[in-house]
């Protein structure tokens, strides 16, 4: 007889996201033990460490317990964004703990589907990306609880994606991203045969505002 | 007893309490001196072999005080209960006396009880605070520093004093094409290179992160988005590792920078901080409690008036090596450009202030008058003449700070120091006027985590009590703020 063995690592995940907010989750085997979510989104450096602190006292779980970490690697304004990747590097080096990455719009298409279960069709996950901007993805339901992106994440104009969209039956979800949300799709994904992604970097999506300088002329 | 008097008019010691508390062999009383006149003084008891010590008094007179000594009394205090084996302190405090309390908190103290009414005759109550001794010997801690204010990321790891690691790694490559430093580029490169800064440094210093004591990140000055990667960082890392953290004062760990080139820092110094991001004169007595700034630039720093010069006269960026390749054989004298805020007037109001701009201003309108008058340029005569304007205004009023505070000390930090002639021109000017001159090594006076470590690393040589998780990133974080 043979059976098939799930290869999960044991232990308790520590979820980060603050593409908007900042949010923090301790989750085992894909259970939300303790989370919190401070939804204002400019406050990130200064909530990050006592957030993290908490959330770990609130699951009592040690911080050497933690044997992975889950980060939001957006896209999200990018001073905030930052905050979450460098912390979530520098507490797994600290905890000695795994680093996977989850675009953090996932965890707003699985908080949908969670939500909604019967949902069939297309939902458009959209974030402020300023510069009247947004950042986007387009999700069609969950495959073994992972959310499936059709489309994106990419940044356009409101009125690019109302284009991309006409006669498209689509519902759009304005639900905030929660770092268990996350957590939970970086379980799925870890079931599945690709596993979890050690990717971790940001996604930015676009490049530094900056042009090459010139002088001034200043006489005149 | 005068003291005593002045200090706690209604609640003071008698004499004959006074006397037997200096006589008893388990007190250890100290005084703090100025000018021959005793000004204040403190004592702690603890009894042979105990593993709690009391903060008996504390008492600098009013005209004193606000200078420091209070804190420099309870540092010493809490260095010899340490000596004695003490883990913890007590001491009591009037629950009316709020700036007392700040400076107990500043040790670490915390609130743990309350005695009703126990200052008579006034029926006030005392409040009982508690600190914890954590090291036995906190004499050598092994502190870790992180530094991303502005485009390099430092990270460096020091014990006590001396320099274990020093690993920088610069973007500026990436900004050359935008002429100056851009915040987002710097900011982008600071996340990259944490991870490999971080091994790196703990691989030099041959040590472990369980070995570490306390981590140290600059929280300011700098570019807010640079910042708040390293805060970000490091109290992660904290967390992580359940070591304490100090968020300390990227100006002031320049000055720090010396203790790790000569084992410990020479006070009073003035110090001269210039780099592309800060032009800063400052006069410091103690590098944890007294660090005063003089003046700053109220315009360009002078490392950023040295790159818009170069992008002037076509040269890459960054502008100080490029400018003294170029001044290379110039005519420093050749052309006489302005020396901002020198004049009589601007002395009296901006005597340690500096401003680049409007030399700038000068020497691009040179260029353009020499273009449209068809005259050809003497690129090395500009370049020479405009670095002499930069250097003549940093170093005279650098030693104008030393003469007029009559501080025959002058330290220089910044990456600007890496200009040759400015080091020459400092040099000469120090001999001229018997003032002792210190440059660190280069190394140690670009921006680096190391500096940051050190100044870490004195604050807890000192007993200070960490930073809370809470503190911020402050772009113009002052430099008085030496923690937060």
């Amino acid at each position: 007889m043979s059976e098939h063995l799930v290869s999960v690592k044991q232990g308790y995940v520590l979820a980060i996201d603050t593409s908007a907010g900042t949010t923090v989750a301790v989750l085992s085997l894909g259970e939300v033990l303790a989370e919190l979510n401070y939804l204002e989104p400019m406050t990130h450096s200064e909530r990050i460490g006592s957030a993290i602190e908490e959330v770990l006292a609130k699951a009592k779980i040690a911080p050497s317990n933690i044997s992975q970490v889950v980060v939001g690697r957006g896209p999200g304004p990018y001073t905030g964004l930052r905050v979450g990747l460098a912390a979530a590097k520098f507490f797994a080096i600290g905890a000695n703990a795994e680093l996977v990455g989850v675009c953090s719009l996932d965890a707003i298409a699985y908080s949908y589907y969670q939500q909604n279960p019967n949902q069939n069709v297309p939902v458009l996950v959209t974030t402020d990306a300023r510069r009247q901007e947004v950042f986007w993805a387009l999700y069609n339901g969950l495959d073994k609880g992972v959310p499936i992106r059709v489309e994106g994440p990419s940044v356009n104009k409101p009125a690019y994606l109302e284009e991309l969209l006409t006669g498209q039956e689509h519902i759009v979800t304005d639900l905030p991203i929660t770092a268990s949300s996350l957590g939970q799709v970086a379980h799925f994904q870890s079931l599945t045969d690709l596993g979890a992604s050690k990717d971790s970097s940001p996604i930015y999506l676009r490049e530094p505002d900056a042009t090459p300088g010139k002088a001034k002329k200043v006489s005149g | 007893m005068a003291i005593e008097n002045e200090c706690f008019a209604t609640d003071a010691w008698s004499q004959e309490v006074m006397l037997s508390e200096l006589e008893a062999p388990h007190t250890y009383y100290l005084v703090a001196e100025v000018e021959d006149q005793v000004v204040g003084y403190a004592g702690l008891s603890q009894l042979v072999g105990a593993t709690q010590a009391d903060i008996q008094t504390i008492a600098v007179r009013p005209n004193q005080r606000g200078s420091g000594l209070g804190r420099a009394l309870m540092q010493e205090l809490t260095k010899e209960a340490t000596r004695r084996g003490a883990k913890e302190v007590f001491l009591e405090v009037r629950a009316d006396n709020t700036i007392a309390q700040k400076l107990y908190k500043l040790f670490g103290f915390k609130q743990i009880g309350l005695r009703k009414k126990y200052y008579q005759p006034d029926g006030v109550d005392a409040f009982v605070m508690k600190t914890s001794l954590l090291r036995d010997d906190v004499s050598e801690p092994l502190v870790l520093g992180i530094e991303t204010s502005c485009d390099e990321t430092g990270i460096g790891i020091v014990r006590g004093n001396t320099l274990l690691a020093n690993v920088i790694s610069s973007s500026m490559d990436q900004h050359a094409r935008f002429g100056g430093v851009v915040p987002e580029v710097a900011a982008r490169a600071h996340l990259e290179a944490l991870t490999p800064a971080l091994e790196q440094a703990l691989s030099e210093a041959k040590v472990t992160l369980d070995e570490i004591d306390a981590i140290a990140v600059t929280n300011g000055p700098g570019l807010a988005g640079a910042l708040m990667v390293g805060v970000g960082a490091a109290k992660a890392l904290a967390v992580s590792t359940g070591k304490p953290i100090y968020a300390v004062n990227h100006l002031v760990g320049h000055i720090a920078a010396d203790i790790l080139d000569q084992g410990k820092l020479a006070v009073p110094t003035i110090a001269l901080l210039v780099s592309g991001g800060h032009t800063s004169l400052l006069l410091v007595r103690d590098i944890i409690n007294d660090v005063q700034l003089l003046g700053e630039t109220i315009d360009d720093a002078a490392g950023e008036a040295f790159d818009k010069v170069a992008r002037v006269l076509g040269l890459p960026y960054p502008g100080g090596p490029e400018i003294d390749k170029a001044a290379l054989g110039g005519n420093p004298a050749a052309i006489r450009f302005p020396r901002g805020l020198t004049l009589p007037k601007d002395m009296a109001e901006h005597r340690y202030d500096f401003s680049f701009s409007g030399l700038k201003t000068a020497v691009a309108r040179h260029v353009e008058l020499a273009e449209s008058k068809g005259e050809t340029l003497v690129i090395s005569d500009v370049a020479a003449s405009f670095r002499e304007a930069v250097v003549d205004v940093l170093i005279r009023k650098a030693i104008a700070a030393c003469v007029d505070n009559n501080i025959p000390r002058l330290l220089l930090g910044g990456g600007v120091i890496a200009n040759a002639r400015l080091r020459e021109v400092a040099i000469e000017a120090c001999r001229e006027n018997n003032i002792e001159l210190r440059i660190p090594p280069l190394s140690l006076c670009t921006d680096n985590g190391a500096m940051i470590a050190a100044l870490g690393s004195q604050l807890v040589q000192a007993g200070f009590a960490p930073s809370s998780l809470d503190f911020s990133a402050d772009s113009t974080l002052l430099v008085t703020q030496i923690q937060s």
